[in-house]
């Protein structure tokens, strides 16, 4: 079922007039809505892109291409890594991000309720200026919040918070269709049938078209420091998680690092912050952990007591950052991990795996090993506070094709592993277009049915990002 | 070498700062305190050039109880002790004042320590008034060369040589200590402080300079600069968008737009 219908002159004209005007065509659509961050999964041009401004415009235009089966690819500021944003079916790219307002706080119940297209950056930003606190902390800060919801966004600070799943109260939603719908409400407890909010936060954009989103907020920490700890190897480094988290010290954020990825990005954004050898021990890896707390006692004897464990545990020693630069620093290094990748990479694929936190290093070093077999060079880095992991394939001097060839046998391989030890294709990234053959094997045919089930019920003329997550029209 | 540097407190510049309706001042409360990010770098060549060639480093602050912590975040990367100068009106100072203090306090500290500074180091300005004259005026007052916009020192038979940076490069310059010399952005950042250093600097003792202890009798009537009021920045109005699709037409009207608006 893969004929949709191509956009003719007389449909864009109808499109135009239900969008207000807000529609790009021609040499109006810039490439980029033709890819996303993650290029190695194909580009793939729209034929015309509709930039609406409100729910009824969003509605009014999905009518138009339901009835004529017209594919749709929703899309905000296009930062995915799986492919998700790209229109692989050409007609038209839903370009949400200039629904960006704040649309107001509701202080009392703690939630905003804001566009889809509005920044995490901006979210966060604002909150913060008003002593509240957006948990989700996904690792690019200029993604919009759609984006977020629809690939369930984790970030650094999904230890303590969890992800972006547990921070959404409410949306509207049109439906392929055009009928506009709200799921949940700004409640901190429902048992109210299915949860239809559920299976849209995750779902790609595949399932329905966000285009209001209620969002519970928190009390923004008062207090607030980070831990640079070096440690000899990555061994040492992710054996010493699970004992931070037995201790009950529920930082806020729990990172690994190796030197490498660290090297990379010190070199990217000019800064040297992670200490490289210290009273003559060579450091290999890096725990940058994050603790908050109501008042700066409460902070001391959190910094102490894992400061404690952690060297009882074989750290070399232990950085502090405390005060506001310092944090930005040590964080900006950790923030600029894969730009700084990017920057030193011609060719590059990424596995953001999410396994057990106590099959981390046995994991890792299965990876390892496994890049070897393949020669590939691989660098490693992620949450060792929920076992979310980012392994980057990087290549600068294969050719395309072997290096897709290397990193498909790499991806078998890694993948099957992380479902043995009770992992999940993707921690936060997705499965978009690029993960798809990984998460059938992972989950079976049954589990991939029943997606298929639920996306025909929400989009019977399977209009909505086609190829993506469980849906590819060849099939 | 033995070093004074003179740290400012100032709030964190990486929060947006607007005004507080009700009372027309900055309102600090989202911007945690912390050391000029200047000063940080001053300490740091300090601390690096006794490393490596023996002496100590002090550090002062002017301002309130409050400074301590940012005193004590010194003492935890290498300072080896911390005065504060706080007293009733020194949380309000303008730079003539606190060239004072510290003009003051720097042979008291030197009497306390038993030791005599041969290079007063300043961060080349702070990170919130961004004002750059407490240097030069602590130098007038002390009567001491000065050099500004330093990124280098090393000792020499007679002083110090100091690399300086100018906006065409360096300029090298020999000067006798002691001396006042204010610190640019070096090719290095500030260290951490390791968990050790931060718990020893936790329990350090801070001592205080009242105005009395430096001899200032009247401090107001050193204040060269008093403090009209503040006012936001106006915010940037929305452009005009030029949608005419023929660049003739298009032209015309930009050049009409920039005409009525006199900017043209």
């Amino acid at each position: 079922m893969s004929d949709y219908n191509k956009l003719t002159d007389e449909l864009i004209d109808q499109i135009r007039t239900a969008a207000n005007g807000h529609v790009l065509t021609g040499e109006d659509v810039s490439d980029d809505f033709s890819r996303d961050e993650m290029p190695i999964y194909g580009t793939s041009a729209p034929e015309a892109v509709v930039q609406p401004l409100t729910t009824e415009e969003v509605s009014a235009v999905m009518k138009i291409c339901n009835d004529n089966r017209i594919a749709v690819t929703p899309r905000g500021a296009g930062t995915g890594l799986v492919g998700g944003a790209v229109p692989l079916y050409g007609g038209i790219v839903l370009d949400t991000t200039k629904m960006n307002k704040i649309i107001g706080y509701d202080l009392e119940n703690l939630a905003v309720t804001v566009q889809p297209g509005v920044l995490f950056k901006d979210l966060a930003d604002d909150c913060s200026r008003q002593g509240l606190l957006y948990p989700p902390d996904p690792g690019e800060k200029l993604a919009c919040l759609g984006g977020n919801v629809s690939t369930n966004a984790g970030g650094m600070r999904a230890v303590k918070y969890g992800t972006t799943r547990d921070y959404v109260r409410a949306m509207t939603v049109v439906l392929p269709n055009g009928e506009i719908t709200h799921f949940g409400s700004n409640v901190s407890k429902t048992s109210s049938g299915y949860s239809l909010i559920n299976l849209m936060i995750g779902s790609e954009g595949t399932l329905g078209v966000i285009t209001e989103l209620t969002l519970k907020i928190v009390p923004a920490p008062k207090k607030i420091a980070s831990l640079i700890i070096p440690f000899e190897d990555l061994e040492a480094a992710i054996s010493t998680v699970p004992k931070i988290k037995m201790a009950n010290l529920n930082p806020q954020a729990l990172e690994f690092m190796e030197k490498e990825i660290v090297l990379s990005s010190e070199r990217y954004i000019g800064k040297s912050v992670f200490p490289q050898k210290i009273d003559g021990v060579e450091a290999g890896a890096y725990l940058l952990v994050t603790f908050e707390a109501k008042d700066e006692d409460e902070l001391n004897d959190l910094i102490d007591e894992a400061s404690e464990l952690v060297l009882e545990a074989g750290a070399i020693d232990v950085l502090i950052a405390d005060t506001p630069s310092k944090m930005k620093d040590a964080w900006a290094a950790r923030s600029s991990f894969l730009e700084a990748i990017m920057a030193e990479t011609k060719l590059l694929d990424e596995c953001d795996v999410v396994v057990p936190i106590t099959h981390i290093t046995e994991f890792l070093t299965f990876a390892n090993a496994t890049a070897k077999e393949c020669d590939l060079t691989i660098k490693s880095f992620g949450h060792a506070g929920d076992g979310n992991l980012h392994i980057y394939e990087c290549s600068n001097d294969l050719t395309e094709d072997v290096f897709k060839e290397r990193v498909d046998a790499f991806f078998e391989k890694i993948y099957a592993k992380a479902t043995e030890v009770g992992g999940q294709v993707s921690g936060e990234h997705g499965i978009g277009s690029g993960k798809i053959k990984y998460l059938r094997k992972s989950l079976g045919e049954t589990n991939m049915q029943l997606m298929q089930g639920i996306k025909k019920v929400f989009d019977p003329n399977l209009i909505l990002n086609p190829g993506k997550i469980c849906y590819i029209p060849e099939d | 070498m033995e070093f004074l540097v003179c740290v400012k407190q100032v709030p964190d510049d990486s929060v947006e700062i607007h005004l507080n309706p009700e009372t027309g001042t900055p309102d600090l409360s989202q911007a945690d305190p912390e050391a000029g990010a200047f000063d940080t770098y001053a300490e740091e060549l300090a601390v690096r050039f006794i490393e490596e060639n023996g002496g100590s480093v002090t550090v002062v602050s002017a301002g309130t109880d409050d400074n301590k912590t940012c005193l004590k975040n010194s003492l935890a990367v290498g300072a080896g002790a911390a005065y504060l100068i706080a007293d009733e009106g020194t949380d309000c100072l303008d730079s003539a004042q606190v060239a004072d203090l510290l003009a003051a306090a720097a042979p008291k500290i030197e009497e306390q320590e038993g030791k005599k500074f041969d290079v007063i180091l300043c961060g080349k300005e702070s990170t919130d008034a961004i004002g750059g004259q407490v240097g030069a005026l602590l130098a007038e007052k002390m009567n001491l060369p000065l050099v500004e916009n330093a990124v280098e020192i090393k000792s020499t038979d007679s002083g110090i040589s100091v690399k300086q940076e100018t906006d065409t490069g360096f300029m090298m310059y020999e000067v006798s200590t002691p001396a006042v010399v204010t610190i640019s952005k070096p090719d290095y950042d500030p260290r951490y402080p390791t968990i050790r250093s931060k718990m020893a600097a936790r329990k350090a003792k801070i001592p205080t300079l009242t105005l009395s202890d430096l001899g200032i009798s009247d401090l107001a009537s050193e204040a060269a600069v008093s403090s009209l009021g503040f006012a936001e920045p106006k915010t940037r109005q929305a452009g005009i968008k030029i949608n005419e699709s023929e660049p003739e037409e298009a032209v015309k009207k930009a050049m009409d737009q920039m005409i009525a608006d006199k900017a043209l």
